[in-house]
């Protein structure tokens, strides 16, 4: 009766994982497909697989500029953020005062806040300084973007280490920077990883800022794909490679980042 | 001893400015990303709010219309659209992503097999991009290419699923997308719930004979409520803010059916030189996640204290 029990839930957990990784699952294959085969019915589920999708892909030229793009704007903001949040979280985990709960509940509280809220000062102070479609623009927006989640994040991983390891420093005479230095950074580097492996692949989906102020040179690739989908929508195979290579960074780092995933996406309440 | 201690209070205070700054510093190094903080959003926000005062067309202007733009803003049919969607969208993705998520992680918690690769595969939409994934589902909802015409295809002729191409009815495509990216994640946070019960209650209630589905309903659940609380919380921010799964999935469309606040704001600022306009709508989407959060943060704080 046990045992049964075990293989209906198995079976009906791989169902539903079936189910989940469908619209994934067949994007991938798709992108593997001529445009003939894409679009043949009934689709086609054995087939010799092309590359031909991606070779138009890479012919596009610009392709590798969207994704430079990407990777640029991606760690970018990651150090940019992870610069200014370090210090606070120390701060806040190693000095406390009285307001530092209230403090980090509302840095976070700012995060809740939609980005439309400030899309248009955003621009046009970013017309009047030449930041528009420049990558640079784009890294100070993800920065700030992610920054309460980040200080957060960093806040809960800081809170991990010992105390009494950076008081002993302290003890010895080490000055606050040698105590970030030599005890802090070393002792929370996992934490500091996995924050800045989040923030990236925030930074890589993100997609509202990318639309909104960017236009060609500095675009990255969600920018890229929202563009592709539009002119090129009937070439499904296309599109699917084109997709496929957008997400598989994230596939490969998201099967190894799902507990960093959720503890920032749930900011902090599940470890 | 007691002249020890003074000898080291002495010596701090002959120290100078390399001491107080060794004081000073842990201190000051939180003020950047605080002012970060406190700019980025409030100061801006502050300019967002005076612009939807003003008649800014494709420029802004500082000429003072009051509140005129939001008399203007609920005389727009679209903007009644959208507000109308938002609530509709909210309120359908919130409550089925809540009971996905507790169904599913009701499942992983039967200690199931290989539950990690289970978990990571309900999580991975979340990971993935709005844009590629509201690509992916395009696909699969277009009548012309994905299930309607599998479903014809396998001899069911007079199969429908054109939800996408229907006005009244593609709001909904929306929530089949958004819920499919979200679940997994409100998985995650039930199963992390869940695994925080204390096994010995449940372990009583068994004792006592009741059934598996009684036990979650009447003691597992329960311990769940806040949970739920922080779900809904996050589920109805991402609502709010949906903009890239709009444009990559329906582009607010057919007409406007399918537009949403953030789409409208859009449309509005970037496309339509109504800049005043859309930062009134803007404006009217800060509140209402402002009404949302503030009865949050006031609980948080009072848990706290």
């Amino acid at each position: 009766m046990r045992a049964n029990n075990t293989l209906r839930t198995t079976v009906l957990g791989w169902a539903v994982a079936l189910l989940m990784f469908f619209p994934i699952g067949w994007m991938a294959l798709t992108a593997f497909k001529t445009e003939l085969q894409a679009v043949s019915t009934p689709p086609v589920l054995f087939f010799k697989p092309t590359l031909e999708n991606f070779a138009a892909v890479f012919e596009r030229g610009d392709y590798l500029k969207f994704t430079l793009n990407s990777v640029l704007v991606s760690f970018g903001s990651t150090f940019l953020a992870l610069a200014l949040a370090v210090p606070a979280a120390y701060r806040m985990v190693f000095h406390p005062t009285p307001r530092t709960g209230s403090t980090l509940l509302w840095m976070l509280s700012t995060k809740m806040m939609p980005p439309v809220g400030v899309l248009v000062p955003i621009y046009l102070l970013f017309r009047d300084a030449g930041l528009l479609d420049t990558v640079t623009g784009l890294v100070i927006v993800y920065a700030l973007m992610n920054l309460p989640i980040v200080v957060w994040m960093l806040y809960t991983y800081f809170k991990d280490v010992p105390r009494e390891i950076l008081e002993a420093g302290r003890v010895d005479g080490a000055s606050a920077w040698q105590e970030v230095q030599i005890l802090l950074l070393p002792l929370a580097w996992p934490g500091i990883a996995s924050t800045g492996l989040l923030n990236v692949i925030l930074a890589w989906n993100e997609a509202f800022w990318s639309l909104n102020l960017t236009t060609s040179k500095a675009a990255p690739l969600t920018a890229f794909i929202a563009a592709f989908s539009s002119p090129e929508g009937l070439f499904w195979a296309k599109l699917s490679a084109a997709s496929l290579l957008a997400i598989a960074p994230i596939l490969v780092v998201g099967w190894f980042s799902q507990k960093q995933l959720v503890r920032g996406l749930t900011f902090g309440a599940v470890k | 001893m007691a002249t020890a201690i003074d000898a080291v209070r002495a010596s701090a205070r002959d120290t100078g400015f390399r001491d107080t700054l060794q004081r000073w510093l842990p201190k000051l190094v939180l003020a950047p990303t605080a002012l970060c903080a406190l700019v980025f959003i409030y100061g801006y926000i502050g300019w967002t709010a005076l612009l939807s005062m003003t008649n800014s067309k494709m420029l802004p202007s500082y000429t003072f219309v009051g509140f005129d733009q939001y008399v203007r803003l609920f005389e727009n049919e679209r903007w009644l659209v959208a507000a109308k969607n938002l609530v509709l969208f909210g309120g359908l993705f919130i409550g089925v992503c809540l009971l996905v998520g507790v169904l599913l992680a009701v499942l992983l918690d039967q200690k199931i097999r290989s539950e990690g690769a289970l978990r990571a595969i309900y999580l991975y939409p979340m990971a993935l991009s709005f844009i590629v994934t509201g690509t992916a589902w395009k696909w699969i909802l277009d009548p012309g290419l994905g299930l309607q015409k599998l479903g014809q295809e396998l001899g069911w002729s007079s199969f429908r699923f054109d939800w996408i191409t229907d006005p009244d009815r593609a709001v909904y495509t929306l929530v089949i997308a958004a819920v499919w990216q979200s679940s997994g994640f409100v998985m995650a946070l039930f199963l992390a719930g869940l695994r925080g019960v204390d096994p010995s209650i449940v372990k009583a209630a068994q004792l006592d004979g009741a059934s598996l589905p009684r036990i979650y309903w009447r003691i597992v659940l329960p311990c769940l409520r806040p949970v739920v609380f922080s779900a809904v919380m996050i589920l109805s921010h991402i609502a709010i803010k949906s903009f890239d799964l709009v444009m990559a999935l329906t582009g607010g469309g057919p007409g406007y059916s399918s537009d949403l606040p953030a789409t409208f704001m859009y449309a509005h600022t970037f496309t339509r030189g109504q800049m005043g306009l859309g930062s009134a709508s803007a404006m009217l989407m800060l509140g209402a996640v402002l009404a949302i959060i503030v009865p949050y943060l006031y609980s948080e704080l009072r848990g706290k204290r």
